[in-house]
């Protein structure tokens, strides 16, 4: 499959759909030829000792960090070739990948809608070339949705289950790094090599082994919560491919009631944008990214001068919401409630799965958006697109997006969740899915 | 006058808080890593050894400790600070609620948590054209906070506490002997109703100057019937005064969040397996509980040094009597820096034995002390018992003289010869009687045997 692969290709693809922020250039792609195992690519905001790693952000512009991700690291020593760093929204900041400052990703099936976001730039690229690995990173749904819209399979793995060492912090109690492929087939070999306890990272280290033998999958829940507010196109094609669950893979499919759902994005978004708020911190300037000449101001002047330059609107907006909800007197009654809305939400998604083997509900409420309707979305609108994409990720459980449907050849998605470290039960089900469900991939004519 | 302080130690490991640089580099920027930098994409990893010392100072200060504990991120924006956060402990300290006695006196300690150090900022260069220059070395540096209730009533009281406090931690942890000189205190005092924070004061000595300019300054205040402002205001070293602290960092909201990297630790049981080793004070409250004395005394004991207190414990334990600790406070603590440079186990013994016997009454009073005096200034023992010993010397002095005839003629040409007894004899009593009195007493026998 790699043999297909020109460099020439590569570029004419990046020029038509820029996908990536920054492409292996000629002399590299031509030394690895024949010499690597599979090609694969890394969400710009993952570490790459010798590619740019920017996260989307003109504060990072000129940043080539001193070590790479463990999870580029791995897919390396895998025999895994490294052709870029795939777009995305600045740090994880959106949903359509249009927040980044370095272009914006096309959706293979559509040139005018958007990829989704934030990994738009990797579900993109896994569309648009046979054979690709990408990997992504889910902070609030990152991966679901880019991979819903652009049609392709879009794992996020439980909390701690692929170290984050070397990646470009969003919000690290949320952070997953996950893949986006195309089949089953490559979910089976890839998730293992980046899976598993890293020294580099605390909080990989107490994972139980990743183990994807087998499993039965008899009954999914669909919570009825998930349903308010879902588009007519999508609303048919999640329910024609439950009807295909039920009758061609005879699992029961039964609605159950999730209360908590609806408090899920809200708490999201504070904690989210709480952690989002110190992270970005660092970015001021001194030590990578973008470092002034010109020094001789105070601290203070100088750094608000980077950084009102040079971060996006959307980075700045999560700054100022994240800040707001740690300040003294608004913390209680935001970050603080945020954090016991995540476990109440994890309590009840955890009695659902004493009765069910997954929940399922659409990825997206809607179709990849064309660009000229995401340009009249206020900021709230934006948010809310990712309410059934939030609620797994707040409670760090693995999910999986896989497309389920076409309307006017445009594809829908759909998501399933399984309780923590059971990322077998989603891969088993993508692989009864692929059995009878035929997955469209765009004709790339360049 | 009430004041209360937060002391901040660094803690002797060799690798930081969080990486595994180093503690003790010597070159500006020689022990930094993409963690202790701030790097996007680095983790922290916590230190054990750290979390151990920390702790073990929280046991000491019999504080409460949590079964479960976790790490905050601090934001504040400074050049020194890599990530513009500093990680350390908010809402779930190490230890809470413990004490430390001290002079008879019990200081409650409010709490105890660790933390990163940020790094250090150099300024060079000319007034007006100062460069300012950062050393990242001290960045994830790990220190521990000690913060005590208002319970100190003057300024060298504070410094005494503080002191005191070091010593304890230098025998608990092994903290460095520069503590006294490079420890950070911000400390609360309120003469009247409002309290006045002085951050960042360096050292015991500017501890103690900060807080009696700031006591001088409030009861002025106070006299000249003004109110007392709740402030926060520096130490300036140079000019020996508190001024008020222009950063305006002092009253920022620090925007408290877990941090998320490091998870939550169970420390409960490793706090209870943990073994404290006895301190200073802690021997000085079982010296005074053990054997009845007072805690001065048990005090100056300690404090002189553990070998003599060593020393006390085998001698009470026999001798259980305030003459035996008068002994020991007079003339041995008085002594002791000297003496115990050349300690031998020889020398303890026999000064265990004479004060011994001057308690069992075998020796007088004024002849024991004549004695120990001889043995702490290295010398021979003098005012031995005359009669007694005359006979015991002068047969020695007699079988050395049956031996060796050639000495008495010898003597007739050259009184020199008389020396060589003296030596044999002083050997065979190991110094413990004055060479004077032997030279007497060798004379004496060979001129009554010239006269023969």
């Amino acid at each position: 499959m790699s043999d297909k692969l020109s460099f020439e290709f590569l570029t004419r693809l990046n020029e038509k759909y820029k996908i990536f922020s920054q492409l292996i250039n000629e002399e590299e792609f031509l030394k690895a030829e024949g010499r690597y195992h599979f090609h694969f690519s890394a969400k710009d905001n993952l570490c790459t000792i010798d590619f740019q790693s920017r996260a989307g952000s003109r504060i990072l512009d000129g940043y080539t960090p001193p070590f790479d991700a463990t999870a580029v690291r791995r897919l390396r020593i895998s025999g895994g070739l490294l052709i870029g760093k795939t777009n995305m929204d600045e740090f994880g900041f959106g949903t359509f990948c249009t927040n980044s400052a370095y272009g914006v990703p096309r959706n293979p099936f559509d040139p005018d809608r958007s990829c989704g976001g934030s990994s738009g730039g990797a579900a993109a690229t896994v569309a648009l070339l046979d054979g690709h690995i990408a990997l992504a990173v889910s902070t609030g749904g990152s991966i679901s949705c880019p991979a819903s819209f652009c049609g392709v399979i879009g794992i996020t793995p439980t909390y701690g289950r692929v170290s984050r060492y070397g990646l470009i912090d969003y919000s690290n109690s949320l952070d997953k790094i996950g893949l986006i492929c195309r089949s089953a087939t490559d979910l089976r070999t890839y998730l293992p090599l980046i899976s598993g306890p890293d020294s580099l990272d605390p909080t990989s280290c107490s994972q139980p082994i990743l183990d994807l033998s087998s499993s039965r999958i008899k009954r999914i829940g669909i919570p009825k919560e998930a349903m308010e507010g879902i588009s007519g196109e999508v609303e048919a094609a999640f329910r024609k491919a439950i009807e295909i669950t039920e009758e061609q893979l005879s699992i029961k499919v039964e609605e159950v009631s999730m209360s908590s759902l609806r408090f899920a994005l809200p708490a999201y978004y504070v904690l989210a944008t709480s952690e989002a708020s110190t992270n970005l911190a660092r970015y001021c300037g001194m030590r990578f990214g973008i470092v002034k000449d010109d020094v001789n101001a105070h601290f203070n002047t100088f750094f608000s001068e980077v950084r009102s330059k040079f971060f996006g609107k959307e980075a700045k907006r999560r700054i100022l919401l994240g800040t707001y909800c740690r300040r003294i007197g608004f913390r209680d009654r935001y970050y603080l409630k945020a954090l016991s809305v995540r476990q109440i939400v994890k309590e009840e998604y955890l009695r659902i799965f004493q009765d069910f083997d997954l929940v399922v509900m659409p990825t997206m409420p809607f179709i990849a958006p064309r660009f000229s309707d995401i340009q009249k979305m206020k900021p709230l609108d934006m948010y809310k697109a990712d309410f059934l994409t939030v609620p797994p990720n707040l409670v760090g459980m693995p999910h999986i997006s896989l497309p389920c449907g076409y309307y006017h050849g445009i594809p829908i998605g759909f998501q399933l969740v399984a309780p923590h470290w059971e990322e077998r039960r989603l891969l088993h089900f993508a692989e009864c899915w692929e059995s009878v469900f035929e997955y469209q991939f765009p004709e790339v004519k360049l | 006058m009430k004041i209360g302080l937060e002391i901040h130690l660094q803690l002797p490991t060799t690798s930081k808080l969080f990486c595994s640089c180093s503690t003790s580099a010597t070159e500006p920027n020689e022990a930094i890593c993409p963690t202790c930098l701030g790097f996007p994409g680095s983790r922290p990893r916590l230190n054990r050894k750290a979390l151990e010392m920390g702790l073990m100072i929280a046991k000491r200060l019999e504080c409460r400790i949590p079964d479960v504990i976790w790490f905050s991120r601090k934001t504040y924006f400074y050049p020194d600070l890599p990530k513009n956060f500093q990680i350390t402990q908010y809402e779930s300290p190490i230890g809470v609620d413990g004490k430390f006695l001290f002079d008879g006196k019990t200081i409650r300690i409010l709490r105890v948590h660790l933390e990163e150090d940020p790094g250090k900022i150099k300024r060079v260069g000319r007034v007006g054209e100062e460069l300012s220059l950062i050393d990242y070395n001290r960045s994830g540096v790990p220190l521990v906070e000690i913060v005590t209730a208002p319970d100190l009533s003057t300024p060298k009281e504070a410094r005494d506490f503080t002191s005191s406090l070091i010593t304890e931690l230098r025998y608990l942890i092994g903290i460095s002997d520069k503590d006294e000189q490079t420890v950070r205190v911000d400390a609360n005092i309120s003469v009247a109703e409002e309290r006045v924070e002085v951050k960042n004061i360096l050292g015991l000595r500017n501890l103690e100057r900060a807080l009696e300019f700031e006591f001088v300054r409030q009861s002025k205040m106070l006299r000249a019937g003004k109110k007392i402002p709740r402030e926060t205001r520096r130490y300036d070293e140079e000019r020996k005064v508190t001024l008020p602290a222009r950063e305006k960092e002092f009253e920022e909201d620090y925007g408290y969040i877990l941090e998320p990297d490091l998870g939550v630790f169970n420390v409960g049981e490793i706090a209870e397996l943990m073994a404290i080793p006895e301190t200073p004070l802690m021997r000085v409250e079982r010296l005074s509980r053990e054997y009845g004395i007072g805690l001065s005394e048990a005090k100056k004991i300690v404090f002189t040094s553990y070998a003599l207190a060593d020393l006390f414990e085998d001698l009470y334990s026999k001798y259980p009597t305030s003459k035996a600790l008068s002994w020991i406070l007079d003339q041995l603590a008085a002594n002791w820096s000297t003496l115990e440079k050349k300690m031998t186990e020889d020398m303890r013994n026999s000064i265990l034995t004479t004060i011994g016997s001057i308690l069992s009454g075998s020796i007088s009073e004024n002849e024991g002390r004549k004695m120990l005096v001889s043995i702490i200034k290295g010398e021979e023992f003098v005012g031995a018992s005359q009669e007694l010993n005359n006979q015991e010397v002068t047969k020695i002095i007699c079988s050395i003289l049956n031996d060796h005839p050639e000495i008495i003629s010898d003597y007739k040409t050259n009184k020199r010869a008389a020396n060589f007894v003296i030596g044999q004899v002083m050997k065979v009593f190991k110094g413990r009687y004055s060479s004077d009195e032997v030279a007497k007493l060798v004379i004496n026998e060979i001129e009554r045997r010239l006269s023969r």
